[in-house]
């Protein structure tokens, strides 16, 4: 079942350690539930959704308590049933002021109505998309773009791929590895109402060679579903990165500056699949998700947990820090290659944390930079093909005409690079910092 | 708890610079043992010497500039002991003393210290004591037990030594550069280890022989004779003077070995692999802009 295809560059993180996944892959996922949850109105990408409750209100399991707002907006919902008993800012991972509702939990899990539209084989096409955004659907892998603004077809565009990624190329991460275990019937469903509303004739679960019991479950799963077909990736990090497999499922290249759509491929997480089948078949919203637990912690685990728990709750139901706590160096959400690190351990999950990694003190401790000795190992391991040296140079030196001729607006911030680097160059930090000022600076000249 | 909130990455390969100059340290081996072998101990006293003057150089220099001293990321031991791979054995001390210092203060300081010198700073020292000191390295001591004080090398009476000779090193020559088969475990030490490509030893060696053999030179003697074989394995792959891409890599590497193949033939010196690479060192940075990568979803050649 091992695969040659695979795109140019990228490289192996923690390749002799089985990606770090190996503690984790053969955890069943079990469930937990919270106490209590602190849901994020911000979770996708896009504005942030407005409160629609009030300290004291109960609210049922999936009533709405935050309202979209703009083109990007999603509702957000109640992840456990009970009494809301905080409405304001918290600490996120990345904002130190995000608004979220603090919700106490009964454990009656009381869901309100549903509108479910049933098989997706025989519902209504026209419905698909408006119950997937109903449910506040947005990407599960990381992006978390909001799901059905990719199904937004415009004039003179057409979509005649779908992909399910399923690479899971980060580090450390199994819990799309387990989804598709233990649920693939869900994500062939999800696949195939995205393709029917859309009215694409061809969907393809693209899995990295590195999980053949994945592969297997998929395949059998797909068996007699029209139009879909499993394809195994080499397993080479960044496989799942969306260009990347575009690439390699496709043959097609998404032009600079356009959208998987411009080469008429939208690409969905299979467990954003997950989450369009529960919205379809059962009306269910999405609450939550699988998020995998690793690191030095006492029970790596895979958990299904409500949106909203906090990580210090992943952390005690997988028997606590494996480390005393005074060595906990850093708490990264995602993986090792692109997650984000916590500034404390408090932080609620989103709908797009698939992963938590605890570090050591010693292995969180930033190495430091020394001069680039021109190796070249950057230019290999790009798979964009940037010349990252370079690329630093003007970055650091701020110069935003030349760092943009060197392409940096192409960068996709996936690490390699900096992996990669024997002078230990936080290559991927300087381009990130500029692509955001050039970003920024595009926005002002606009307004 | 303290938590560290450094960004992505969280994770490093292992191959950080000191442990690819502990690489080539380790590949380097077997070139000082077989020059021990074949010249005595003094072989090993001017690899020493060379070695802790371009250490102590660097750490003095950095020390008076008032730079972070970096003698610990092992480069500078590197290029001390490649300089003294390049002498005769039993050369004066301070030659090789000399030697060591201006490699990594006069060519690898002034021009911004590891990284941004342009050629190569072993080799630059070994051009720059030719030129001032020739008679010393020139004349090159026959290996020990050869009744002779000093000897012609290999490529300035061509024939007098057979292939095996050549081999495994029993000839006149430069410390490092005389024992073949210490150099090919060196090279497959480097491959294996994922220091360097095979890539530019591979095309200089073919490059040289063949062009070479075009002049009328004998392939096989021309890869087995002088520092050639030393020279395309462990200095022509300095990463910092070699181009970064693979195709200006293909181009430089073949590219040097029709100039030893040239110097070889018409220069007044018998060997040339030192201004060949030295050469092929000033036209990388020229390579890298020429062979660029195509960038994903652009045309080749498209500017942003």
């Amino acid at each position: 079942m091992s695969s040659n295809r695979t795109f140019r560059g990228g490289v192996h993180p923690l390749h002799g350690s089985h990606e770090g996944k190996a503690p984790t892959r053969g955890e069943a996922v079990r469930d937990y539930i919270a106490q209590t949850v602190t849901i994020l109105m911000g979770m996708h990408l896009g504005a942030p959704s407005t409160p629609c409750v009030q300290v004291g209100d109960h609210v049922k399991l999936g009533q709405p308590i935050g309202e979209p707002v703009g083109f990007l907006g999603l509702p957000v919902h109640a992840s456990v049933s009970g009494e809301v008993v905080a409405v304001g800012p918290v600490q996120s991972v990345t904002n130190p002021s995000a608004m979220a509702v603090t919700i106490k939990n009964d454990f009656k899990d009381e869901w309100v109505p549903l509108n479910p539209l049933g098989d997706v084989e025989t519902c209504p096409a026209d419905q698909i998309v408006p119950a997937i955004k109903a449910a506040g659907v947005c990407g599960m892998g990381g992006a978390s773009f909001p799901t059905h603004v990719k199904f937004a077809v415009k004039e003179g565009q057409y979509c005649d791929t779908i992909i399910l990624n399923g690479a899971e190329c980060e580090t450390h991460l199994t819990c799309d590895h387990r989804l598709m275990l233990e649920d693939s019937k869900r994500i062939v469903d999800g696949l195939r109402a995205a393709m029917r509303a859309l009215g694409v004739k061809k969907g393809v679960i693209a899995i990295e060679d590195n999980k053949p019991d994945a592969i297997e479950a998929m395949r059998k799963a797909a068996q007699g579903r029209e139009g879909v077909e499993v394809m195994p990736l080499l397993t080479k990090y960044p496989q799942g990165g969306e260009k990347q497999l575009i690439h390699v499922v496709t043959g097609r290249e998404v032009p600079t500056k356009k959208l998987p759509l411009d080469v008429h491929v939208i690409v969905l997480n299979v467990g954003t699949a997950k989450a369009i089948a529960d919205a379809v078949i059962d009306g269910r919203p999405l609450i939550s998700r699988i998020t995998t637990v690793t690191g030095h912690v006492k029970k790596p685990s895979n958990l299904r947990v409500r949106v909203g728990t906090p990580v210090s709750d992943l952390i005690r139901e997988c028997g606590g820090y494996s480390i005393p706590e005074s060595d906990v160096g850093k708490v990264v959400m995602g993986g090792a290659m692109t997650g984000f690190p916590c500034p404390h351990d408090r932080v609620p999950v989103a709908k797009a944390n698939n992963g938590v990694v605890v570090y050591s003190q010693r292995e969180a401790v930033e190495l430091e930079e020394s001069p680039c000795i021109r190796c070249g190992r950057c230019i290999d391991a790009c798979p964009i093909g940037l010349n990252p040296c370079k690329l630093k140079y003007l970055c650091d030196a701020g110069d935003m005409k030349r760092a943009g001729e060197e392409n940096v607006m192409d960068c996709v911030v996936c690490g390699s690079c900096s992996y990669i680097c024997p002078a230990r160059r936080r290559l991927t930090t300087s381009f990130k910092a500029m692509k955001d000022k050039i970003a920024a600076e595009a926005r002002k000249g606009k307004g | 708890m303290n938590l560290h909130l450094s960004p992505a990455p969280h994770v490093h390969s292992p191959q950080s610079t000191r442990v690819l100059m502990l690489n080539v340290i380790v590949a380097l081996l077997p070139c000082v043992i077989a020059g021990v072998w074949v010249f005595g101990f003094a072989a090993l006293a001017t690899v020493l010497v060379s070695t802790v003057a371009a250490v102590l150089g660097e750490l003095v220099w950095q020390a008076l500039t008032k730079q972070k001293v970096r003698v610990d990321d092992l480069s500078a031991a590197v290029t001390g002991l490649i300089l003294g791979l390049n002498l005769p054995a039993g050369a004066p001390w301070w030659l090789a003393a000399l030697g060591g210092v201006f490699a990594v203060v006069i060519v690898k300081g002034l021009f911004g210290g590891l990284g941004d010198n342009f050629i190569n700073p072993a080799l630059a020292a070994r051009a720059m004591l030719l030129a001032s000191w020739p008679k010393y390295l020139t004349h090159w001591p026959a290996p020990a037990g050869v009744d002779a004080v000093t000897a012609a090398t290999p490529l300035a009476s061509p024939g007098s030594y057979t292939t095996a000779q050549l081999f495994l090193g029993r000839i006149p020559g430069a410390i490092g550069e005389v024992c073949k088969l210490a150099i090919l475990i060196g090279f497959v030490y480097l491959v294996v280890t994922k220091t360097i490509s095979w890539r530019i030893p591979v095309a200089m060696v073919a490059s040289a022989a063949l062009c070479g053999w075009v002049l009328g030179a004998n392939p096989v003697a021309t890869a087995l004779s002088g520092g050639l074989l030393f020279g395309a394995v462990f200095m022509a792959t300095d990463y910092v003077t070699c181009p970064m891409t693979v195709p200006g890599q293909w181009v430089y590497a073949v590219g040097a070995g029709l100039l030893v193949a040239i110097f070889r033939r018409f220069s007044v010196y018998p060997e040339g692999v030192t201004y060949a690479i030295l050469l092929a060192n000033i036209s990388a940075p020229l390579l890298d802009r020429c062979f660029r990568r195509r960038v994903y979803g652009h045309e080749k050649g498209e500017k942003a």
